[in-house]
């Protein structure tokens, strides 16, 4: 059985709160491209961000904020993971 | 929360409200006619450190907390009657100058900073162009690859300050298949760059004496050293700058709503009509104690947004909120005093009319109303 990873967990359950209200959970994966889907756009991701920061107690700098680090749950849990102390 | 300004932020208001009396605000009509831009009061602003507020002491600037540089601009906005080269300064400060302070390289600071603190020179943020106003990012400016170098292709309108630039931040895509999310890089050029060019001074409503204009880029030659805040970085500069100047211009246009209301405030308690103060008609005091409770939220709205700048990206929501509700008040404030001063209120001779010219412009630049009002449904889920 897969565990669950706690990361991509909360920031999926944030997405389908603050950008998807009332849509099937089950058709946001860890691999769904949020950018290029039009999921966050330039207003979301600065929201995303904000929550990733005051949830994790992390610092996510302005050249960090891109498609690379973003564009999906798996990505962005990645992204915090390496900010948090180990 | 504590805004009641420290005996120092006292003496700072007190200092530039007379300076800007005594030093920029004679022959307003005449300049505001010509549409005149005075390099002499610009360069009289630098020696006062209003072009370099927040940025360190060490790169040339005053060195004030987020705080501390709204009240000095809503001083500024209060005390200098030249409404124009407040919008001129702060368009300076807040969409150049912070960037560099907050963006730029070493090298970068210390070529530019120290010359922009002082007045020496004029900067400019220039991304809207003809096709592109509120979806700014889709600019058709390209910067692409030249050997080591990059060619910048395109043209900026509207650009404040434009006609004045000496150093220029302009956004060009470097990636288009990113678009917003890294694919816009921000440039640093200088006037004189071969291929750049100010092409054309806009003349306008209100705010007269502020330069306003389009630039021309033709195959403009740059280096990687040129980039400012790393290749991709150029929507987080953006977001960045529009936070401080959505919360520190709008400063000055609380400084602005209070000299328009006092103005108000002054006629209404000596002009008669039927025998008595028109301040004793409620159709005029009723206005006036509207105004005068915006002009207090208005205030605390921008010093809320500025004690969270730098600290939290969710100062995009409070510079919102700011910048919607100072505009909104101060277009509304100032057409109801030039209500309250009737037919003196329209001749130029007064100067209320030109209050209300350029108090309209607040309401589009730096994001229009509906815009502001965009990210702030954003913000609550919606």
């Amino acid at each position: 059985m897969l565990m669950t990873d706690p990361i991509a967990a909360a920031v999926k359950a944030y997405i389908l709160d603050a950008f998807l209200p009332g849509a099937d959970a089950a058709e946001l994966t860890d691999e769904t491209p949020l950018i290029s889907d039009g999921i966050l756009d330039s207003l979301a991701t600065v929201r995303l961000v904000t929550f990733l920061e005051d949830q994790y107690k992390i610092e996510v700098a302005a050249h960090e904020a891109n498609a690379d680090n973003l564009d999906t749950i798996t990505r962005i849990a990645q992204l915090v993971r390496s900010k948090l102390p180990s | 929360m504590d805004f009641n300004p420290s005996a120092d932020q006292d003496a700072l208001r007190d200092t530039i409200i007379k300076f800007a009396r005594e030093r920029l605000n004679e022959d307003m009509i005449t300049r505001d006619r010509e549409q005149r831009f005075s390099r002499e009061r610009w360069k009289a602003c630098g020696e006062m450190g209003l072009q370099g507020l927040p940025v360190p002491e060490a790169l040339g600037g005053s060195g004030f907390d987020p705080l501390t540089t709204v009240m000095a601009l809503d001083a500024f906005g209060y005390g200098c009657t030249d409404n124009g080269l407040v919008f001129a300064v702060c368009a300076h400060l807040l969409s150049c100058v912070v960037p560099l302070w907050r963006f730029g390289n070493e090298a970068q600071q210390a070529r530019y900073l120290p010359r922009l603190c002082d007045g020496t020179l004029v900067g400019v943020h220039a991304i809207t162009e003809p096709d592109s106003g509120s979806d700014s990012f889709a600019m058709r400016t390209r910067a692409v690859r030249d050997g080591d170098d990059w060619r910048i292709n395109g043209t900026k309108t509207f650009i404040s300050n434009g006609p004045e630039a000496d150093v220029i931040i302009v956004f060009a895509i470097t990636d288009p298949a990113k678009g917003y999310h890294g694919g816009v890089t921000a440039f640093l050029l200088e006037r004189g760059t071969p291929g750049f060019t100010a092409s054309r001074k806009i003349e306008k409503m209100g705010l007269r004496t502020a330069p306003f204009g389009e630039l021309s880029f033709d195959d403009v030659r740059v280096s990687d050293a040129a980039i400012l805040g790393g290749l991709g970085g150029g929507s987080a500069i953006f977001t960045h700058a529009m936070d401080w100047e959505r919360t520190c211009l709008f400063a000055a246009h609380v400084g602005q709503m209070q000299r328009i209301l006092e103005r108000g405030v002054h006629y209404a308690r000596t002009r008669k009509q039927f025998g008595k103060a028109i301040s004793k008609f409620q159709g005029v005091s009723h206005k006036l104690a509207d105004f005068r409770v915006q002009l207090e939220a208005a205030r605390l709205l921008t010093y809320r947004a500025a004690t969270r700048l730098d600290r939290t990206r969710g100062v995009a929501l409070d510079a919102a909120m700011a910048k919607l509700f100072v505009s909104e008040s101060l277009v509304r404030g100032a057409l109801d005093v030039l209500q309250i001063f009737a037919g003196y209120g329209y001749a130029t001779e007064y100067e209320i009319e030109r209050e209300v010219r350029d108090a309209i412009g607040s309401r589009i630049y730096s994001g229009t109303s509906d815009m502001q009002r965009n990210t702030i449904a954003a913000w609550m889920g919606l």
